[in-house]
């Protein structure tokens, strides 16, 4: 059996390691569940659920019984949580190609590179395909989280919407 | 990468009936997320006409045709970045190919002109104002390998270097022979792609002389990992939508067949209503017999 030392021992180590510790690493931290908000129910949002009401609505027809609109409602969640997610996707692609050297920048600061400056001349910028298979590969970790929520809002909407 | 609408000729007939009342539908799944330099016109066209093909019946219908338009576009975009992508790393092979066979005295004349440029260049960029007319000349009479030319350009060229220092150490004869036969390599595969048929001919001639082939180049371009990680990446983004775009067109399949159904039970209510079964009494006639 653990002692009484130990375990106060234990708790007082999880204390010590518990978490980012500077001001900007607890805001960070602070942010995480909201970077692409992805994470977070649709209804959560005042605009999107106004939007899943009507939705709803209109899936439902005017003269649904309360068991019919609240399937309606579900399907029509998965359904505006599905448009969100393709267009968090979309806007990360985007806004990548419109300017993929931000990314590169970012990514050789995080690295604490010597100097980004001079390693971006070095490496002349992709152009055409070659800029879009760049910046494929530079998301991949992005775009796999991303493909997990279109994933799991499709299947809600398709458990929803089965007879 | 750009989309461009093909007009065919065996085009679905697109409905123009109650345009609002489907746009309003539509809008509701938002507006096609096409990128930079996609054609919003074929997209809105593709949409049109599988429309018109599935002639849906309820939002849900539209939902999923929202889905399939959306998927199938996304598939689209994969198969031509992919397909983009290994044409123009072939093209690149090509070019570092070419640039490597014409580093033989059997091909200068094809680069004669671009080497006489290049240090047409050098020499008015580095010779004292004055000097810059018979740099031309110069260049020119070094191009065509007259020696005294080919030694007065090296002595400039050193002295450019001994000035220069580290920035100057491209300033070499080799070098800028170099570029020049890079230079017309990269002209060259454009003439190629062109389809002009001094350039194709050519190409031909040194691929064959080398016994390779544009495939064979693509096919060693694959073996560098970087590479063949990125097409694997785009394939597997084709497989995803692709699954996902059929999905959806089973979700269209089921859903006709559950309508077809219901309307099969709801027409034979009305006809079980409207018909009643008539009873059969005995003919007269027949009691008379």
């Amino acid at each position: 059996m653990t002692s009484k030392s130990k375990i106060k021992a234990n708790r007082a180590n999880a204390r010590a390691s518990t978490g980012p510790r500077t001001v900007q690493g607890r805001a960070r931290a602070a942010r995480n569940a909201l970077r692409h908000t992805l994470s977070l129910p649709v209804c959560s949002n005042p605009a999107l659920s106004e939007e899943v009401e009507t939705l709803a609505r209109e899936i439902a027809g005017p003269d649904a019984n309360a068991e019919t609109q609240d399937l309606a409602r579900q399907v029509a969640e998965a359904q505006i949580d599905l448009r969100r997610v393709r267009y968090a996707r979309h806007k990360l692609l985007s806004d990548a190609l419109a300017d993929p050297w931000q990314e590169v920048l970012r990514s050789l600061l995080r690295k604490n590179a010597p100097n980004p400056p001079v390693l971006m001349a070095l490496n002349p910028t992709p152009q055409g395909p070659h800029k879009f298979a760049t910046i494929l590969s530079q998301q991949a970790k992005q775009l796999l989280a991303m493909d997990r929520y279109e994933r799991r809002a499709l299947t809600k909407r398709s458990r929803t919407n089965s007879p | 990468m750009s989309f461009v609408s093909r007009k065919s000729k065996n085009k679905t007939k697109v409905g123009t009936t109650s345009v609002s009342g489907q746009a309003q539908r539509l809008a509701q799944f938002g507006p096609p997320l096409l990128l930079e330099g996609e054609d919003a016109a074929a997209c809105d066209e593709f949409l049109a006409r599988i429309r018109a093909a599935v002639d849906p019946v309820d939002i849900i219908d539209d939902m999923f045709i929202a889905d399939v338009v959306s998927l199938e576009w996304e598939v689209l975009r994969w198969r031509r970045l992919k397909l983009n992508l290994i044409r123009t790393r072939g093209l690149k092979a090509l070019e570092s190919f070419l640039a490597k066979k014409l580093d033989c005295d059997l091909y200068y004349d094809l680069y004669s002109e671009h080497f006489a440029a290049d240090l047409t260049k050098i020499l008015q960029d580095n010779l004292p104002q004055d000097e810059a007319d018979p740099a031309q000349t110069l260049a020119c009479r070094c191009a065509q390998a007259e020696a005294d030319a080919v030694d007065k350009v090296n002595e400039i060229l050193r002295s450019i270097r001994r000035n220069m220092g580290f920035e100057g150490y491209a300033l070499d004869m080799n070098q800028i022979l170099h570029r020049a036969q890079a230079h017309k390599a990269e002209e060259l595969v454009q003439e190629y792609v062109r389809g002009e048929p001094d350039a194709v001919t050519l190409v031909h001639e040194l691929l064959s002389g080398a016994g390779v082939s544009m495939d064979a180049l693509v096919a060693d371009e694959l073996q560098n990992r970087d590479y063949l990680d990125c097409i694997e990446r785009i394939d597997r983004l084709t497989t995803i939508a692709e699954n996902r775009r059929n999905a959806s067109l089973r979700e269209i399949d089921r859903r006709r067949v559950v309508l077809g159904q219901a309307l099969r039970r709801g027409v034979q209510e009305i006809e079980d209503a409207e018909f009643k079964v008539i009873q059969t009494t005995p003919s007269k006639r027949k009691d008379a017999a």
